[in-house]
């Protein structure tokens, strides 16, 4: 089961505001979802490795050679909020006392 | 599509007729379906006139030069928003397209919109969309299915000719099967992702729509192949149309899973792709029962390995670069308020659980297990490869559901039970309409393939479609 404190922490790492209507609501969903899916955890795995690549040719390496990149400009292009060719946030850290 | 190819070469019909009559279509159509998020009359319209002077000229790009065709909004376009139905990506601009847009414009089809999708092509009814529902063309108060829920529409309603989708876990065929049209996703690597906004990267696979085998295969054609930004290409992944198709399925063997035909299968459908494997045999196929056992795990294992897969890829929305920002004090509010406000309800229970899953203390009974159990489900399909060549089963349990009338999440995902597998094993899967049910609503039947063996389900399904018509014009079906 996952406990209410439990959701608020995964929103939290998701970066996600809950209202408490949702963390009543997801907890219910994550918990459901959990019940259903028991039966996947009981599949005997024991000596089987686990994959999380199924194609069937190699990954491939690029040549390593330099080409063109997206050129400032465009990249900057969609940023909420740009000055002098940069990306602006609002402050990360405290002012030092 | 030959016969419209045909058409422009001898100058029968101009790409601008063509462009014309379909934003003709969508105009007087979409707004009761809206299949599209966004619609290009202008630049649609302009690569239609540089289409129609290249013929005169005597120098088409392709014999498809000058056929319009319409995108799924998870496919980054220049010139054209990509929102991927979302709140988050609201006037987004991609400063370049992806790769399969690129070939598309390459072969000289004109792109004429932006079609609807469940946000960031998560569902399967497009009703996750954050800006408007898709309806079924068959019956306007049904969905069309999802995620490529906007794609197949606009093909069934005849608005677009041919369209691109994604699956992930069956996001092009589920849609396909309750429009009533033809989609296609690839072997896992076939088709280059580079430019497509991505849900879960292990899975993801851009395919073609289309109202036939044939057109399907065609624009399956125009985007096959490898492409050095997308590491997971494969070197061999060119298509090459076939010049000529067999006649028969002599010496081809076809598996029937008990296990796609039991609980929950709507009797109309398990009986409607029971009568399309009987057509394959008509044709010389060898049928023969298979079992794929661990399949009744493909749904979960699949829901647990898409919201990892998509918690981690979706951490990039974080109002710095591109999309949505909502203002606050300080840079931590910011991401948090911007996420909370640009994602959709569905897209953060998908984020809450694959967060949970990839917690250091779940990561293992959740995460891994369902690796392991993928790993087991690839096993069962590379045991019946050994023994057929062909694996049939319904595409979807039942055929397309009301608008709203499934409100449990976990309800939807089961729509995706039998589609799932292909995506957890990399293996291409063709869906196709096999019949209809009382009310008249498409059924699908769906063929798969071993690792590279796409060319086999389009000569089958080639086949199976016209063994299909010429049975229900003898009323057999």
């Amino acid at each position: 089961m996952i406990s209410r404190s439990e959701v608020i922490r995964m929103a939290e790492l998701a970066r996600l505001e809950l209202s408490e209507a949702e963390i009543v609501q997801y907890q219910e969903d994550l918990n459901r979802f959990l019940r259903s899916g028991a039966a996947l955890r009981q599949v005997d795995t024991s000596g089987v490795d686990l994959i999380t690549y199924v194609g069937r040719a190699p990954t491939r390496m690029r040549a390593d050679h330099v080409e063109p990149s997206l050129p400032q400009a465009k990249a900057l292009s969609n940023g909420p909020q740009v000055v002098d060719g940069y990306f602006r946030v609002p402050r990360v850290m405290e002012d030092a006392e | 599509m030959n016969e419209l190819a045909q058409k422009l070469s001898t100058g029968q019909v101009t790409s601008v007729e063509l462009v014309e009559y379909y934003l003709d279509q969508i105009r007087s159509r979409d707004g009761e379906i809206g299949a599209f998020l966004h619609v290009d009359e202008q630049g649609a319209l302009e690569s239609a006139r540089a289409a129609d002077a290249r013929r005169r000229a005597g120098r088409p790009l392709s014999p498809w030069d000058g056929i319009p065709v319409a995108v799924k909004d998870n496919i980054c376009t220049v010139g054209m928003p990509t929102t991927c139905a979302s709140r988050m990506l609201r006037g987004y601009y991609s400063p370049f397209d992806a790769e399969v847009v690129e070939r598309l414009k390459q072969a000289g089809l004109p792109i004429l919109g932006k079609t609807n999708l469940d946000e960031f092509a998560m569902g399967s009814s497009t009703e996750y969309s954050a800006y408007h529902v898709t309806r079924n063309p068959h019956d306007l108060s049904r969905v069309p299915g999802g995620s490529s829920g906007g794609s197949a529409a606009a093909v069934a309603a005849g608005l677009a000719p041919w369209a691109l989708g994604t699956d992930t876990g069956g996001s092009i065929r589920q849609p396909a099967a309750f429009c009533g049209i033809v989609g296609f996703k690839p072997t896992y690597g076939r088709v280059s992702r580079w430019g497509l906004v991505a849900l879960a990267s292990s899975m993801d696979q851009i395919g073609p729509m289309a109202a036939t085998v044939e057109d399907a295969e065609a624009l399956f054609s125009l985007i096959a192949g490898g492409d050095h930004r997308d590491s997971t290409s494969a070197p061999q992944a060119e298509y090459v149309l076939p010049e000529e198709i067999p006649d028969c399925l002599e010496g081809v063997r076809v598996g029937v899973p008990e296990e796609f035909f039991g609980n929950g299968v709507a009797e109309e459908v398990a009986a409607k792709v029971k009568a399309a494997v009987k057509l394959l045999e008509g044709l010389g196929a060898e049928v023969r029962p298979i079992s794929l056992p661990h399949s009744t795990y493909a749904i979960d294992t699949y829901l647990t390995l898409v919201t990892a897969e998509a918690s981690s890829n979706l951490a990039r929305y974080d109002g710095v670069r591109y999309g949505l920002r909502v203002a606050a004090a300080d840079a931590a509010a910011m991401f948090k308020q911007t996420r909370t406000q640009g994602f959709g309800h569905e897209v953060k229970r998908r984020i809450m659980l694959g967060t949970y899953v990839l917690t250091a203390s779940h990561h293992e009974a959740y995460y891994q297990q369902a690796c392991k159990v993928r790993a087991l489900i690839t096993q069962d399909l590379e045991n019946a490869f050994r023994q057929v060549h062909l694996i049939v089963t319904p595409t979807t349990p039942s055929t397309a559901f009301r608008i709203g009338e499934k409100q449990d999440p976990l309800q939807m995902y089961l729509s995706d039970q039998f589609t799932a597998t292909a995506n957890l094993a990399g293996v291409p899967a063709l869906t196709m309409p096999c019949g209809r049910d009382k009310l008249g609503l498409p059924i699908g039947v769906q063929l798969m393939a071993d690792h590279f063996q796409d060319g086999l389900l389009f000569t089958a399904g080639r086949l199976l479609e016209r063994a299909l018509k010429e049975a229900e014009a003898v009323g057999q079906l």
